[in-house]
Formats: structure tokens, sequence, C-alpha cells
């Protein structure tokens, strides 16, 4: 099997726009709505997801072939939820302020869906490089959406782009404002929607 | 498939593994995290006396701990305004020792630049949480921060806006007699030309209820201190 | 009692667990085509939500917390970081339960919730609602009347979706928007509604 086979490639890349976990296969939406208020914070959640994902995904499929299948779902279940506390445990000691916003939003990505329906899904039926890929893939994937919906948010809700101001002075003395409504919770649901609605046209993907 | 005495030992040894995994990294960081928890209440009461961070000296728990430690003495005084010497705010345990209060001074090139003094009370959904800072006289506020509040965004937790927290600094809490009279919000803006001004702020439209609640914690929490402060104002107007 | 009342109307229009936290949204965007099997998992969601807030309540307090296992002697041991793991096994086990009893009173609601009632055990609303509790060091009682309000929440959220779509159903809405781009659309709509509720002074 080589290490980078059309296959391998394809679990990589194919989540990222044709099967994006969160645009099209509609998982993990839980926390792409919460944690994008700002750039920063977003990009540590998709980094904490995909370390869960590529490590959980790895530990699975090593041990596919030794779990019983009583116990199959409890089994992943308890090695999703340890690898999330130990990313929640690092984050704490060395990215304090970042982990105080996201709050309980890193244990909840113990019930983010995509996690265990990519161990159910793929990583009890393969090996452990392509789930390891498989991981990374549908991570970068989630990631992407995050960081889009974080953007715009961050942008036009506060008028910075990872912290740093965007928006000239001269446009909020000509009367502009920050649109408040980004920041808070239906902003989310708004640009969430219309980038699904961008995707799919972009992707061409066929209507439900 | 799989036997059920096969199940048991799998399970078993799967969770002691994990527990022993999760266990040595709690362990492991768990003196870190204390510290990264005490420098956040650190940075409050900071930023209260109106330290910021910047780009040369950003606030990471390291040097937090470092302007604390150079610029902030802390003691603990009781109920009737002394200190209680020997004792510092974190040896506090709440369940043990009643009637002792932390309290911070500012220290600048040697001489009492501020004091700070934590500030709770109910606000419209929940318990608010913050510093207030004093001036060496005793008699004026220096800043006003909060570090904790579940209030409406865009109504109560406007509190956390510069705006609201910087009308605060130089109004009086006390009156021309030295009584303890507190800060006030004002429906809309205060009028300077009102008598009543020297202890009032500009009021947040639609948070009457925090508004209200703060006044009143803030009033609280200053009388707790007040013995105290008697002592400094005296000390500082002879 | 006022306390609680402003509690419960905090959890079900002004925090709303899922127009205000994300909370449970998988479910809610699955479920919410049908208006009928949208009320049976909302009551399901209520229940088990007040069942597993003040279970989970007692199991922090009196065995995670910092100094929880005092009782026992040990007043030193501090096994919150463990929360998450054993939340959601406890819940899991309550689920369990809510799905016996639903198949023994209600088979047809059974089958038309289908893979979604094992689902609420990774529901993020569930685990939230715990997590939300200890993190506002709630008591005994406020979690109680927090769960039972979150689910509530929950549920009006999730009826009131199921009955805007059944009124879409024969809209034209374009092609590529149908499915979850609409969905998140409408429910940002009425996030905006509930945030109306924000101005309430009990």
């Amino acid at each position: 099997m080589a290490l980078l086979s059309k296959s391998s490639k394809a679990a990589v890349s194919d989540p990222l726009m044709s099967n994006n976990p969160i645009s099209l296969q509609v998982l993990g939406i839980c926390s792409a709505l919460a944690v994008t208020t700002k750039l920063d914070i977003a990009f540590v959640m998709t980094l904490a997801v995909i370390a869960v994902l590529c490590i959980s995904n790895t530990v699975i499929s090593l041990l596919r072939k030794m779990i019983p299948s009583k116990v199959r779902i409890i089994v992943q279940l308890s090695v999703i939820a340890s690898m999330v506390i130990l990313t929640d445990l690092i984050l704490q000691a060395y990215m304090y302020d970042i982990s105080k916003q996201l709050t309980v939003f890193v244990s909840l990505i113990i019930t983010n869906c995509i996690i265990m329906g990519r161990a159910e899904a793929f990583a009890m039926q393969n090996g452990p490089w392509k789930s390891f890929l498989d991981g990374l893939g549908n991570g970068l994937g989630y990631g992407i959406i995050l960081i889009v919906v974080a953007f715009f948010r961050e942008l036009l809700g506060s008028g910075t782009v990872y912290g740093y101001k965007v928006v000239p002075e001269a446009l909020y003395a000509a009367g502009y404002e920050n649109m408040g409504l980004m920041v808070l919770s239906p902003g989310a649901f708004i640009i969430l929607g219309l980038i699904v609605w961008a995707q799919r046209i972009l992707g061409n993907v066929e209507e439900e | 498939m799989h036997s059920n005495r096969y199940t048991i030992i799998f399970t078993m040894l799967l969770t002691m593994v994990l527990a022993f995994a999760l266990s040595s990294v709690y362990s492991s960081l768990e003196d870190q995290t204390e510290r990264n928890i005490q420098a956040d209440i650190k940075k409050n009461i900071l930023s209260s006396l109106g330290f910021t961070p910047n780009a040369n000296m950003p606030w990471t728990t390291e040097n937090v701990e470092t302007i604390f430690k150079n610029s902030i003495t802390s003691i603990v005084v009781n109920e009737s305004g002394d200190i209680v010497s020997g004792m510092l705010p974190e040896d506090i345990d709440p369940k043990v020792d009643k009637n002792v209060y932390p309290l911070y001074k500012k220290i600048t090139n040697g001489k009492v630049d501020g004091f700070a003094i934590p500030i709770s009370g109910k606000g419209l959904w929940g318990t608010m949480y913050g510093y207030f800072a004093i001036e060496p006289d005793g008699a004026t506020a220096k800043g006003i921060t909060f570090y904790k509040h579940i209030e409406t965004p865009g109504l109560g937790a406007e509190v956390d806006k510069p705006w609201f927290q910087e009308n605060y600094k130089g109004k009086k809490f006390v009156d021309e007699n030295g009584l303890l009279i507190g800060i006030q919000t004002v429906k809309g803006k205060v009028d300077e030309s009102s008598d009543e001004a020297y202890h009032q702020v500009d009021g947040i439209s639609g948070a009457t209820i925090t508004s209200r609640g703060l006044n009143k914690f803030l009033l609280k929490d200053l009388e707790i201190y007040n013995p105290y402060l008697i002592q400094i104002r005296k000390s500082f107007n002879s | 009692m006022e306390h609680y009342l402003s509690l419960i109307t905090k959890a079900v229009f002004v925090e709303n667990i899922l127009l205000a936290y994300f909370l449970g949204m998988c479910s809610f965007l699955a479920v919410s085509k049908k208006v009928d099997a949208s009320i049976g998992l909302g009551f399901a969601v209520i229940f088990v939500l007040t069942i597993t807030a003040p279970v989970n309540w007692f199991i922090y307090g009196y065995l995670l917390g910092d100094g929880a296992l005092t009782w026992l002697g040990f007043p030193d041991v501090n096994l919150s970081f463990l929360k998450p793991i054993v939340f959601i096994a406890v819940i899991a086990a309550m689920v369990q339960l809510v799905e016996m009893v639903i198949d023994k009173f209600s088979p047809s609601l059974y089958q038309s919730l289908g893979i979604f009632l094992p689902l609420i055990a990774v529901n993020c609303s569930i685990l939230g609602g715990s997590l939300f509790l200890v993190e506002r060091n709630y008591t005994l009682m406020e979690s109680v009347v927090f769960g039972f309000g979150s689910g509530l929440g929950w549920f009006l959220a999730i009826v009131a979706m199921a009955s805007i779509r059944y009124r879409l159903r024969y809209s034209n809405v374009p092609a590529k928007l149908r499915g979850v781009g609409i969905t998140m659309l409408l429910t940002g709509l009425i996030s905006i509604a509930f945030m109306s509720f924000g101005g309430i002074q009990l």
C-alpha cells in the first residue's frame, strides 16, 4: 500500500469539498456555530477537532479487530471521550485564555457527530494509516467551514480579522457600525446557511 | 464472535489504560493550570488598577506573575479595618475564615498608588464579579472591571464596555461630610451641572435591573472596606 | 419562587439551548422534517434532560468535584476532569431507559423516531445541559429547573421549525438551498425572534 496512493489522497481531499462533513454530511454543526465568533477561537477549535479525529480514528482502527461487538459503541465513545479530555487538559495548561472562551465546547467535541460518525463508518473498516488520513481530511473539511464562518462573523461583527482591526477608522466616522447581530447566534445561523448554499452551488451537488 | 469473558477482560484493560493516561496527564498539568487560573484573577486586579497589556509585555502567565509581584502588595483586612498580619488573600478559606477580606495595593516607585477590592452581587440574571479600584485618597474611583457575569449582551453586558467603565474614573463615592454614598448610574446621561454629578455615571439604556443591582452591591462592598478606607482618608488628608 | 421562574424563562427563551447555544443541531435538522416526530423527540429530550441534570449534579457533587469525596475520607481529591466521560455514561444509560419505556408504551412513536432515539445520547444539548449546570454552580433545585427549561426550549425550537418546514413544503426554495441551507436561515430568523425576550424583567 503506497503511502500516498490515490485512495489515500482522496481520503484527505474528499471531505474538503465534495463530501464536507458540515455542509454535505451535515454533521458537527453545533460547534460550527458556537465557536466562530472570532478567528482565533475557531482556529484552536479546528486544531482540537483535527487532533481528536486523527488520534481516535487511528486508535480505533488499530483496535478494530479486537473490539468485542457487544461493546463497540461504548469502546469508541470511551476512546473519543478520553482524547477530548486530554485535549481539554492540554488547552487549559498551555492556552488558558482561549480555553476559557471555548468553555464547555471543547468537552462537547465528544458529542460532535463527525467523530463518532467517522469512527463507526471508516475506522472500524479500514487500516490505521488510511483512518488517520480520513480523520485529517474530515478535520480539515470541518476546519475550512469553521474558519470561513468565523472570518465573516468577526469581520462584520467586530471589524477585526484575527484580532487586528481591519475596518478603517474613516468608515466608522462616516457612520458605519459593526453588525452586532453577526456576533450573536442569529448571525451564525444565517452565515452558515449562506455558506452551505454557496458550497453546494460551487460543488455542483445533487439537491435533496 | 467474542466470548463474554473476552469482552470483560478487554473492557477492564481498556478502562485501566485510559484511566492511567488521563490521570497522569492531569497530575502533570495540574500545577500549570492552577497558575493560569491564579494569573487570570491577577489580570483582573491589574486591569482595574489601570495596567494594560501591550506588545512588549503581553499578559502571559509568567509576565502577569512578574508584574503582580513587582507592583502589587496583597493584604487582608477585617471588618474593623485592621490589617490581619501574616495573612494573604490566597490563605483565605471561605469555609473557615469569616469577616476577612482581601485588598490589593498598587505600589509605584515605592508609594501607594491605589487600592483594588473585589466586588460581587446580583445583576439581572445572576451574580456579577469584578474589581473596583480606588485612588490613594480613599474616596475617588480609579477604575472598575468585571470578569464574570451572565448579563444580556447589548444590555446589562455593556458593563464590560470601555465607555461604561471609563465614566467611573474620577468619581467620588463619599460626600463632603465624609459619608459613604457609593456611585450610582442615572437614566441616560449625567447632568454635569448638577450637584450630584460627582457620584453619578451614565446609565445603560435597557439595563435598569443590572444597573440597580450594580449600584447596590458596589455600595455594599464599599461598606465592608469602609473602616479601612476611613483610616486611609484620614492619613491622606492630614 | 421568582428566582426559579426567571431561571425557566431564561432557559426557554433568552438562553434557549438550541437557538442561543447551538446545542442539539444534528437531530434538530434531521427530525424537523416531520411535525409528529418532532413532538415525540422533543418530549423525549425534555424527559432525558430533566432526569440527567439532577443525577449528574449528584455525581459531580459527591464523586467528581473538588473535595467531593470528603464523605469517603478523601478531601483533597479532584476528579472533575472526568466529568465529560462520566456524564455521558450516565446519559447513555438514561437514554437506554427512555428507549425501553417508549417501546413499551408507544411502539409507533418508537418506529417513527427510529435511529434518533438512541442518538439523543450524543445530542450535544443533553451533555451540554449537565456541563452548564456544573459551570454555573447550580443547586439541586436549580439544576432540575434548568434541565426542564432547557428541554422545553429545545422542544419549542424543534416543533416551531417542523411547523414552518411543513408550511414551506410547497414553496419555491432554490434547489441548492433546500435542506440544510434554508433550515439554517430559518433558524436564524427564529433565533432573532427569541432574542426579543432578552428585554424581559421579572
